[in-house]
C-alpha cells in the first residue's frame, strides 16, 4: 500500500514536470500577423567641426596638452522615420552610444504588423537637423504572413536595405 | 505580511506533508529532502549533459541535427539522455522553489541561517542562466524565442553598447563563435560557478544532508525515466531566422519570465527580477526580527568534553585551548553570530543535571532564555489534573500546535526552544523524583522543525544509543516521542494520552522492573 502511494506521489511529480515542461503553448504572433524588425548603428554627424587654437590660448595651455585644434567628440542623435502605408510605424531619435557620446547609435525594434502589401517610406538623419531628413527612401513590399521582415541601413551604401 | 505569507506557507506544507507521510518514512519524504533532491537532480543533469555533449556539435548548422540523430537515431540511449536533462532540470526549478518557500515559511532564514539563505539566491540566478543557455543550444524554434527574447533582456542592460539581438535577426549575421560561447557558458563557466555556490551555501551549515536516501533516489530517477520513455523530449521546428516565432512549446520552469518582456518591457521584466532579488536578500533582516540571546559557556562547570561542539547543528562552537588554567585540554566557546539560541547544547551537556544539590544548577553551557535550572523549576511546579489516574508531562518546543491544544485541555505542557534542549537526566529526574509519572515530548515531525538534529539527538538519548544517555532504571514505557509515530495526528493527541496513561499505569503496577 505505501509503495503504491509513492508511486502515486511519483506519478504526480513527473505528471507536473512533463506537462509545464512545453505547456501550456505561447501564442507569440497572430496567423495573420509579421514582424518588422529595425536594426541598424550609424553614428551620427560630430556636433561641430575642429576648430584651432589662437596662439593665446595655447600658451594657456600646458606643454603637453597643447594640440592644434579642438575637434569635439560628442555626435549628433540619429533620426529615424519609417512610415507604412503612411501610417508611422517606428519614429525614434537615438542618442550616440558612450560615456562621452561619440559612439554610434543603435537602432532595435520590433514591430508587429498585419501580413500585407506595404508602401514604405524610410527617413534618416544623422546631422542634427529636426526638420528635414538627410536620407530618405521609398519601397513598396509584401511581407507574408509569419515572415520576420528586417530593415537594416547599410553604412556603406547609405541606404536602407530589407532581409 | 510576512508573517501571514509564512502561516499560508506553513499551512500549504502540511497539506502537503500529511498524505506523504502516510507513504513515506519519517524524514524520506520528498518535501523532507528538497535541498539534497536538488543536489540529486544537478547530477543527473551533469551525467546526462556529458553524454550529450560527446555527440553535440559546436556550430549554428550542426547543432539541431547533432540532437536530432541523438533523440531520433540514438533514442534508446541519447534520446533518453536528453529527456533526463531536460525534466531533471525542470525537476530542480521545482524542488528549489519549494525548498526556498519552506525555509521561509518555517522561519528558518534568520539569526545565523542569513548566510545559506543569502548565498543560495546567487544559485538561483546560476541555475536560470544554465537551462536557459541549455534551451539556445538546440537552436529550434523555442531557441530562436528565447535568444531573440534574452538579448532583448540584455540589452536594456545600460552597460552593453550595440544591440545583443540585432545578431539573431537573419541567419546570415549569427556565427558559429556564437555556439561556441554559448557551450562555454552551459558547459563550463556557469556550472564551475554553480559548484562553487552550492559549496558556499553549505559552508556553515554542519553535517548538511546532499544525498537523498536511497529509496528518494531511486524512486525518483525511476520516475524520470519513465517520463523520458512516455514523453521523450523532442526539439520543436528548426530555427529560421527569416520567419517570426508564432507559437512555441515554452518550457514554464525557466521561461515564465519571457512573456513578459514583450508583454510589459525588458525594463520592467529587470526591476521585477531585481526587486525580488533584493526582497528575499533581505528578509531575513527583515521584521519580526527574533534575536534571541545565545548560548553562554560557564568555564566552572565545563570540561571540555566537546558534546556540544558536536551535537551544534550550525558549528556555532569552537573548542579552543583552555583560558583559566584548569587540568582541560579544551573549552567551549560560543560563536554569537551563529548560534540559533536552539539549545541543543544544553541537551548534550553532561553538567546539566537537575540532580545536582550541593551547588546551584549552572551546566558547563547554558541558554539565558530558559535556563537549565529554571527548566527544573518548572518540572518542579508543574500542575496536573485529578481526574487522571498519571500525571503527564508534556515537553513541546516552541510554535508546535500540540501543546497548545493540550494545554488548553488541561494537560501539564514545559515549553522549550527544540526537543534537544533538554538533557536524558530531565527527564529522569522527572519520572524518579515523582513529578510525573509519565511524559511525552511533542517535536515537529517531517523536517517542518525550526532547528535541525535536535529531535533526532533527544530521540537517539532516549533510546540510549546517543551520549548522554538516559538511564536505565527508566522504563521507556513511560516516554512517548510523538513525532517519531507518524500515525498520530495531532487531532488524535487525546486518544494518544489516554493509549499512555494505561502504558503507565501498568508499568507503576507491575513495577519499573519488569
Amino acid at each position: 500500500m505505501r509503495i503504491l502511494g509513492q508511486m502515486v506521489f511519483y506519478a504526480l511529480f513527473v505528471v507536473v514536470v512533463g506537462v509545464f515542461s512545453a505547456w501550456p503553448v505561447l501564442r507569440v504572433l497572430g496567423n495573420d500577423e509579421a514582424i518588422v524588425s529595425v536594426s541598424f548603428s550609424l553614428a551620427g554627424e560630430r556636433i561641430g567641426t575642429c576648430r584651432k587654437f589662437t596662439q593665446e590660448e595655447l600658451n594657456e595651455l600646458a606643454p603637453n596638452m597643447r594640440r592644434p585644434a579642438d575637434c569635439p567628440r560628442e555626435r549628433h542623435p540619429v533620426r529615424v522615420e519609417i512610415s507604412a502605408n503612411k501610417k508611422i510605424l517606428y519614429s525614434a531619435t537615438l542618442p550616440p552610444s558612450g560615456l562621452w557620446s561619440d559612439g554610434e547609435s543603435i537602432a532595435y525594434q520590433r514591430i508587429v504588423i498585419a501580413a500585407g502589401e506595404y508602401d514604405l517610406s524610410m527617413n534618416l538623419d544623422n546631422t542634427g537637423s529636426d526638420s528635414t531628413f538627410r536620407y530618405s527612401q521609398s519601397a513598396h513590399v509584401t511581407i507574408a504572413p509569419g515572415r520576420n521582415f528586417v530593415i537594416r541601413f547599410d553604412q556603406l551604401s547609405k541606404r536602407f536595405v530589407f532581409e | 505580511m510576512l508573517s501571514l505569507l509564512q502561516k499560508t506557507g506553513r499551512a500549504g506544507f502540511k497539506i502537503l506533508q500529511r498524505p506523504m507521510s502516510r507513504v513515506f518514512s519519517p524524514g524520506h519524504s520528498p518535501l523532507d529532502q528538497l535541498g539534497s533532491l536538488s543536489i540529486f537532480f544537478c547530477w543527473i543533469v551533469l551525467v546526462s549533459g556529458i553524454w550529450l555533449l560527446i555527440f553535440f556539435h559546436t556550430s549554428v548548422s550542426g547543432a539541431f541535427e547533432s540532437l536530432e540523430y541523438l533523440t531520433h537515431q540514438q533514442w534508446y540511449l541519447g534520446g533518453i539522455m536528453r529527456s533526463l536533462h531536460r525534466y531533471a532540470s525542470d525537476a530542480l526549478i521545482v524542488t528549489v522553489l519549494l525548498h526556498i518557500a519552506k525555509e521561509f515559511s518555517f522561519d528558518r532564514y534568520r539569526q545565523s541561517r542569513w548566510f545559506s539563505w543569502v548565498t543560495g539566491m546567487p544559485l538561483i540566478w546560476m541555475i536560470f542562466p544554465l537551462g536557459i543557455t541549455g534551451y539556445w543550444l538546440v537552436w529550434d524554434e523555442l531557441a530562436h524565442y528565447t535568444a531573440i527574447t534574452s538579448a532583448e533582456l540584455m540589452d536594456a542592460i545600460p552597460i552593453f553598447t550595440g544591440s545583443m539581438a540585432a545578431n539573431f535577426l537573419s541567419d546570415s549575421v549569427l556565427s558559429d563563435r556564437f555556439f561556441t560561447l554559448m557551450a562555454f557558458l552551459h558547459l563550463i563557466g556557469l556550472p564551475i560557478f554553480l559548484v562553487f555556490g552550492i559549496w558556499l551555501h553549505l559552508f556553515r551549515i554542519s553535517r548538511p544532508v546532499i544525498s537523498p536516501p536511497r529509496t528518494l533516489m531511486s524512486g525518483t530517477l525511476l520516475a524520470m525515466l519513465v517520463l523520458a520513455l512516455v514523453f521523450p523530449a523532442e526539439s520543436q521546428d528548426k530555427a529560421n531566422l527569416s520567419q517570426a516565432t508564432q507559437s512555441i512549446n515554452l518550457d514554464w520552469f525557466y521561461l515564465h519570465t519571457y512573456p513578459l518582456v514583450r508583454a510589459w518591457s525588458p525594463g520592467w521584466v529587470w526591476t521585477m527580477l531585481v526587486g525580488i532579488t533584493g526582497l528575499i536578500v533581505m528578509a531575513p533582516w527583515l521584521p519580526p526580527g527574533r534575536k534571541q540571546e545565545p548560548a553562554i559557556v560557564d568555564l566552572e562547570n565545563c570540561n571540555g568534553c566537546r558534546r556540544c561542539a558536536d551535537d551544534c547543528p550550525y558549528g556555532a562552537i569552537d573548542m579552543r585551548p583552555r583560558s583559566d588554567g584548569k587540568s582541560y585540554t579544551e573549552e567551549a566557546v560560543v560563536v554569537a553570530d551563529l548560534c540559533v539560541s536552539c539549545g541543543i547544547c544544553v541537551g548534550a551537556c553532561p553538567t546539566a543535571s537537575p540532580f545536582r544539590t550541593r551547588s546551584d544548577l549552572v551546566p558547563g553551557i547554558d541558554l539565558p532564555a530558559l535556563s537549565a535550572a529554571t527548566l527544573r523549576e518548572k518540572i518542579k511546579s508543574a500542575s496536573y489534573k485529578d481526574d487522571h489516574t498519571s500525571r503527564i508531562l508534556t515537553f513541546c518546543c516552541e510554535g508546535n500546535r500540540v501543546g497548545k491544544q493540550l494545554q488548553s485541555a488541561g494537560e501539564a505542557v514545559i515549553y522549550v526552544a527544540c526537543m534537544g534542549q533538554i538533557p536524558p537526566s530531565y527527564l529522569d529526574y522527572a519520572l524518579s523524583r515523582g513529578y510525573a509519572d509519565g511524559i511525552v515530548l511533542t517535536a515537529c515531525a517531517d523536517g517542518g522543525c525550526r532547528f535541525r538534529f535536535g529531535a533526532d539527538w533527544t530521540a537517539q538519548r532516549v533510546m540510549r544509543t546517543r551520549d548522554p544517555h538516559l538511564r536505565k532504571r527508566i522504563d521507556n514505557r513511560k516516554i512517548a516521542m510523538i513525532w517519531r509515530d507518524k500515525n498520530i495526528a495531532p487531532q488524535q493527541m487525546s486518544r494518544h494520552l489516554q493509549k499512555l496513561r494505561a502504558s503507565v499505569d501498568s508499568v507503576v503496577r507491575h513495577g519499573d522492573a519488569e
